[in-house]
């Protein structure tokens, strides 16, 4: 009994979501990565969007770039995870052109930073 | 303990009064044995109190409590609605407990049967003669009648008007503009009658009938007139009293408080001020023992609806033909900073009365990076010949505390209307005056200032005697125990003002008060921004700026009319900067609009050194923003940016200049009394003519500044004095 509580206490508090180590979880991150790349020709396609394959596929780049410093394994799932779900409402065309263009942000406007803008803006 | 006898209040005859204090002073003489204190029980818990308690105090103390509607800890005890009848044992009735002393070893049981049944009979009595109007009544919420019916009444009625007779009607009374009365909902708790003639001093109030006629009025149709009549709508446990310009507009749970500063006098009093969808709908006041008790004067409660009329809502610039145009933020931020930059260091600045402590500091920063020192507030203080009268900030405060006003045992008010500059201030003097035997003296005008004073006459000369302490009143203020010198700042703002500032600045040095510490030298501020400013280094008066001709001036909501079109150069510049299209707006040729104090987070000082801050309860209506990012902004485009962008960056700035201006709610001690009087006494020079005031009846209260200018109701207010002083 005295030896099962310490192992039990370990899987307690890292209790795996896919992976159970960090090469697995890089494994994962390449196969949706793969898979993102191989549907770009696709979406372009079928969704219409004024985007070019190569702007998709730096948009695509940029996106797994942005969690580059994400070393948990567990939040590597999280994010794989949701990377399937964006996936397969792009591939399933659940999403609609407004979404994926979204993954651009053009008409979200950064706020103002500096204080002089701030002010012109009425914002504090 | 009771209240003593209000004898002064009610004696008005000067020979009786004379023989109260002669009688007063002898027992005073005797020295008093501490009172033993005895013991009683509450509800069987012990507590010990000193003899002359009564049950509802005794009560209180252990955090009982025992319910009550004529009953007030500020005013004197009625004991006439019955609602605080408790047991006591071994007696055979239950006692009233705001008025009965506790005896010794008594059993209270303030939750008996016999208790609560008294107290069920008391309401069931009130409910029968009390409208059903709850839900068009504006009490409804915050009613003591409603909430003690739901705790302490019954749960079922007796009450059946079989005949369809109705209840007891009451005729309404008109008293103003201000309180709305009727009279139906009325309990007869008298607190509005004892209010008026005890602290407001105007004895218009009182009870005609017997009974179930009973009724209070004012027995002919006349209006209640004083500064501080707001206060009998926080005072009626009932709607029968109710706010006027505030009726039928919200209930009190759909309102947001924030806690807040008047600004509207120099005394800085607390206020709660409601909101609701993006205006101020009412202010009422908060407590602060140390400033207004619980009282609110007429002008801070009721201007309110002034801050939505003649608002600055877009910047302005003046266009070549003399209209005025409304612009964008960014033309006008350059607009303006062309001219600055143009100005070289010929720029000054001139703070009127609602200016706070961040939009000061900022000002004074952009004027001294740009090469000026050319800052000035509206209002004059003497000062000279290097030797300046604001160095010492003694010299210009309320030394002795607002609440140590009521202290003292002589004061001598000298060319101020403290009713009326600082309605708060007088009803501290008038508790002392009915309370504690103060004797006031005043040299000005003779005013109705609510209590018995000696008019010492207005004309300057008598400052003079009294300096010299040729005048009787000089020996009485020598032997005093507590003297106090009030000056008003309008006396010192006079041309011959530093003739004041050096004969009773001194004078008051040389007094030896009983004790080391009391402060005899006062002076009574009129603009709330006046301390802050000259704390922070702005000089005061306008002649500097006027003598130097600048290029761009500032206004920093400057409406009081020192600076005019005749006084400044033709080819000057002027930028407005505040909330209000007043009088300082017409000579702009730039306007900035700014936040009013309801609308921003800011610092003020009162007249006895305190800082405080205001809180933001609404925005800043079209594109207005706070005072002190206007400035920061356009020192930006001007160039020399200022080294703050937020509030706390700008508050340690106010730190490094002056402490104590964001230890908020503190006093701060003053000190080097004698070098400020000999500072002063060098500036010699010859008092001339009369002294006078500027607010002489209720009529000049009322508007004052540029919000009471703009509030309609305020308008209203004069129009009724006027009225009832020309038929009176």
């Amino acid at each position: 009994m005295a030896a099962k509580e310490p192992v039990k206490r370990v899987i307690q508090q890292v209790r795996p979501i896919l992976s159970l180590d960090r090469d697995e979880a890089r494994r994962r991150v390449l196969n949706l990565y793969k898979a993102w790349y191989r549907t770009i020709p696709f979406i372009v396609d079928k969704f219409d969007i004024p985007k070019s394959e190569e702007q998709c596929k730096s948009k695509l780049r940029e996106m797994f770039l942005r969690h580059k410093e994400v070393s948990d394994v567990r939040v590597i799932d999280m994010l794989v995870i949701k990377g399937q779900m964006e996936l397969k409402e792009c591939t399933k065309q659940w999403k609609q052109k407004g979404h994926v263009m979204n993954y651009w942000q053009e008409t979200v406007e950064p706020k103002p930073a500096d204080f002089l803008s701030k002010f012109m803006s009425g914002q504090n | 303990m009771l209240r003593v006898p209000l004898t002064r209040a009610i004696c008005l005859t000067h020979s009786s009064r004379v023989l109260v204090t002669a009688s007063a002073r002898l027992q005073s003489n005797i020295p008093a044995k501490a009172p033993e204190k005895v013991e009683v029980f509450i509800d069987d818990q012990p507590v010990m109190v000193a003899p002359g308690t009564t049950v509802l105090q005794a009560a209180a103390q252990i955090g009982v409590e025992i319910p009550r509607f004529c009953y007030h800890e500020r005013l004197a005890v009625a004991g006439n609605c019955r609602m605080c009848l408790v047991e006591v044992e071994k007696s055979p009735k239950p006692v009233a407990a705001c008025a009965m002393p506790v005896m010794k070893g008594w059993r209270i049981k303030t939750n008996s049967e016999m208790t609560r049944k008294a107290r069920e009979g008391v309401m069931e009595f009130l409910l029968a003669n009390h409208p059903l109007d709850c839900p068009i009544c504006d009490q409804g919420g915050e009613c003591d009648l409603q909430d003690q019916a739901m705790v302490f009444g019954s749960d079922r009625s007796r009450f059946t008007d079989i005949d369809h007779a109705g209840k007891r009607a009451v005729e309404d009374k008109d008293i103003g503009p201000l309180v709305k009365t009727i009279m139906t909902r009325c309990i007869h708790c008298t607190r509005c009658i004892r209010f008026a003639s005890e602290i407001a001093g105007v004895d218009d109030f009182g009870t005609t009938g017997r009974g179930n006629e009973m009724q209070v009025g004012t027995y002919v149709e006349k209006l209640f007139l004083t500064e501080l009549s707001g206060n009998v709508i926080d005072l009626c446990p009932v709607g029968a009293l109710t706010n006027k310009p505030y009726s039928f507009s919200a209930r009190p749970w759909e309102v947001r408080k924030i806690d807040s500063i008047d600004v509207l006098d120099a005394l800085g009093s607390n206020i709660v001020v409601s909101t609701r969808t993006g205006e101020v709908l009412r202010i009422l006041p908060r407590e602060n023992e140390d400033i207004n008790e619980e009282w609110l004067s007429d002008k801070s409660r009721f201007a309110c609806d002034g801050l939505k009329r003649q608002r600055l809502i877009t910047p302005m610039l003046r266009k070549p033909n003399g209209e005025l145009e409304a612009v964008e933020w960014e033309t006008a931020l350059i607009g303006v900073a062309q001219a600055v930059q143009n100005a070289g260091d010929k720029v000054a600045a001139v703070a009127g009365s609602l200016v706070d402590a961040e939009q000061l500091i900022a000002v004074k920063d952009l004027l001294n990076r740009l090469g000026s020192e050319l800052l000035c507030t509206e209002q004059k203080f003497p000062t000279a010949d290097g030797t300046s009268g604001t160095d010492f900030r003694s010299n210009y405060l309320l030394n002795s505390s607002i609440a140590a006003c009521e202290e003292a045992d002589l004061v001598l008010l000298v060319g101020t209307n403290p009713r009326y500059e600082a309605p708060l201030l007088n009803t501290r003097l008038r508790k002392g005056y009915v309370h504690k035997e103060q004797d006031i003296a005043l040299i000005g005008p003779k005013v109705d200032l609510s209590y018995r004073y000696e008019h010492l006459g207005n004309s300057s000369s008598i400052v003079q005697d009294i300096a010299s302490g040729k005048h009787p009143f000089a020996q009485r203020l020598k032997s005093a125990k507590r003297p106090l010198v009030i000056v008003g700042a309008n006396a010192l703002s006079r041309s011959d003002g530093k003739a004041f500032l050096a004969g009773l600045h001194s004078f008051a040095n040389q007094l030896t008060p009983e004790d080391k510490n009391w402060k005899v030298w006062n002076v009574l501020q009129t603009n709330a921004s006046q301390v802050a400013a000259l704390d922070m280094g702005y000089k005061a008066g306008v002649e500097e700026i006027v003598a130097a001709g600048p290029k761009v001036l500032f206004l920093l909501g400057a409406d009081g009319g020192a600076i005019n079109k005749d006084n400044i150069p033709k080819d000057c510049f002027v930028v407005y900067l505040g909330h209000h299209g007043d009088n300082g707006a017409p000579l702009a040729h730039a306007i900035l609009p700014g936040a009013a104090y309801t609308e921003k987070q800011a610092t003020y000082v009162n007249t006895e050194g305190r800082a405080q801050q205001t809180l933001v309860a609404i925005t800043p209506p079209g594109m207005a923003r706070d005072d002190w990012k206007i400035i920061r902004a356009l020192s930006e485009v001007i160039g020399t940016s200022l080294p703050y962008d937020n509030l706390d960056e700008i508050r340690d700035r106010l730190e490094d200049v002056a402490p104590h201006l964001v230890r908020y709610g503190r006093l701060e001690e003053n000190n080097f009394y004698a070098q400020a009087a000999q500072l002063a006494k060098l500036q010699a020079s010859s008092l001339q003519g009369d002294i006078d005031v500027k607010q002489r009846t209720l009529a000049d209260f009322f508007m004052t500044d540029s919000i009471s200018r703009a509030s309609p109701t305020m308008a209203k207010c004069v129009q009724a004095v006027k009225k009832a002083q020309a038929t009176a």
